[in-house]
């Protein structure tokens, strides 16, 4: 017992010095913010998008929206128990997949547009065929013991997953088992994105940390705190560089990785409700974040500055995305629509 | 859950996070002047490939209505 409590007590000695150590390291290279360096840096001006299209079709809360690769087709979810892929060009479905369980939470689409994936209270990461005659499940990945968040393809053979359990996982699609399980969370895991070069992800949590993974190794690299509040998304800067977070506590935050700390914070004392969903315009400059005040406001991710919002919704709003070609936004919503904007 | 097995599970946890905390600490910082120069020079070399962004014409556009409303 004594040995025991002794090892501990060193245990925690090491953790407190190592944990001033990182602080201590972060405060030596914090010589400037970014709202400083932005300075000289050309305003945006006033960013007045307009809707272009009111995607009906969904009867219940939509709580998640994927662009597909091609920029043209798009898949939902909502919790009236169905997927629906969109051609958004057109406002047509081309795709209903009706779902087993009605408590969705996430979707993905696979870059090769073949295959889309839900799950959400079921704790199941369910994979479709969409190519099929009519949609074919093609796995259920089922190991994760809370619910599934959030999914994103990797390939048609690799899927990463972030549940309710603390845990993210890479899963194989072919034996339909994991492969790497990602342990580091103390907290839902709510939200995660994978990075341009694909070697590594980002997990927002419950726990107000985002953190940086090595896909193959299975090792957290990097830890980011400072919010107050659970982290619900998460999205890349473009280059690879820099993370976005939004959360509970109604802010957004860009944490650089080669820095290791927050380098700007996107908050408004008028704005009291919590940040959603997050996505950037194709050169990072626009943050597009969902909120439960039913909009989505635009910043300025080097400036700070709030320079736009996009209303309409009448409920909170649930997931935000920008395609690949940056050609425009979706928005969706509890009011069970989706909205394009540009 | 016994103390021991309880004892047990905080010692391997307390291992882990040094473990974690080791790996972190041990990583090179840029100076966040640097990293922030960074990413606003990323920004302004990709603006013009922004359409967000930098606008484009509305025969581009790809989620303009084609055909005209009607009131049904």
């Amino acid at each position: 017992m004594a040995a025991e409590k002794a090892e501990m007590d060193a245990l925690k000695k090491e953790c407190d010095g190592l944990r001033a150590q990182i602080e201590a390291a972060r405060k030596a290279v914090n010589d400037g913010s970014m709202s400083a360096s932005a300075g000289g840096v050309e305003a945006v001006g006033r960013v007045q998008l307009k809707l272009r299209k009111n995607l009906k079709g969904h009867l219940a809360k939509i709580y998640a929206m994927h662009w597909s690769a091609d920029s043209r087709q798009m898949v939902s979810a909502s919790q009236d128990g169905k997927l629906l892929i969109w051609d958004t060009f057109t406002g047509n479905k081309l795709t209903a997949v009706p779902l087993k369980s009605a408590w969705v939470m996430s979707v993905a689409f696979a870059p090769s547009g073949n295959l889309v994936a839900s799950g959400g209270l079921d704790n199941i990461c369910t994979v479709y065929n969409i190519k099929a005659a009519s949609p074919k499940t093609l796995r259920e990945l089922d190991a994760h013991t809370g619910y599934l968040s959030c999914s994103r393809f990797l390939s048609d053979s690799e899927i990463i997953t972030a549940s309710g359990d603390t845990t993210c996982c890479l899963w194989d699609l072919e034996t339909g088992k994991q492969k790497v399980v990602f342990t580091n969370h103390i907290g839902d895991c709510m939200s995660l994105a994978l990075s341009p070069d694909e070697n590594s992800f980002i997990s927002g949590a419950c726990d107000s940390l985002a953190k940086l993974w090595d896909i193959r190794s299975g090792t957290c690299k990097q830890t980011f705190s400072g919010h107050t509040s659970d982290i619900n998304a998460i999205a890349f800067f473009p280059s690879g560089n820099a993370i976005i977070t939004g959360s509970d506590d109604c802010s957004c935050k860009m944490y650089d990785l080669r820095a290791d700390q927050e380098v700007i914070g996107y908050q408004d004392t008028s704005l009291n409700a919590g940040v959603t969903s997050v996505a950037l315009s194709n050169s990072g400059r626009l943050i597009f974040a969902g909120y439960d005040d039913f909009n989505c406001h635009i910043w300025d991710s080097l400036k700070g500055e709030k320079v736009g919002v996009l209303s309409g919704h009448d409920n909170r709003v649930s997931c935000t995305g920008v395609p690949a070609d940056g050609m425009g936004v979706c928005t969706g919503s509890w009011d069970s629509f989706l909205k394009l904007w540009n | 859950m016994s103390s021991k097995t309880h004892n047990a599970n905080s010692i391997l946890l307390a291992r882990r996070t040094v473990l974690q905390l080791r790996t972190e600490a041990s990583r090179e910082r840029m100076k966040v002047s640097k990293a922030s120069a960074d990413l606003m020079n990323y920004c302004t070399e990709h603006a013009m490939a922004d359409p967000l962004l930098v606008g484009f014409p509305t025969s581009d556009n790809p989620f303009k209505d084609k055909k005209p409303c009607t009131i049904l």
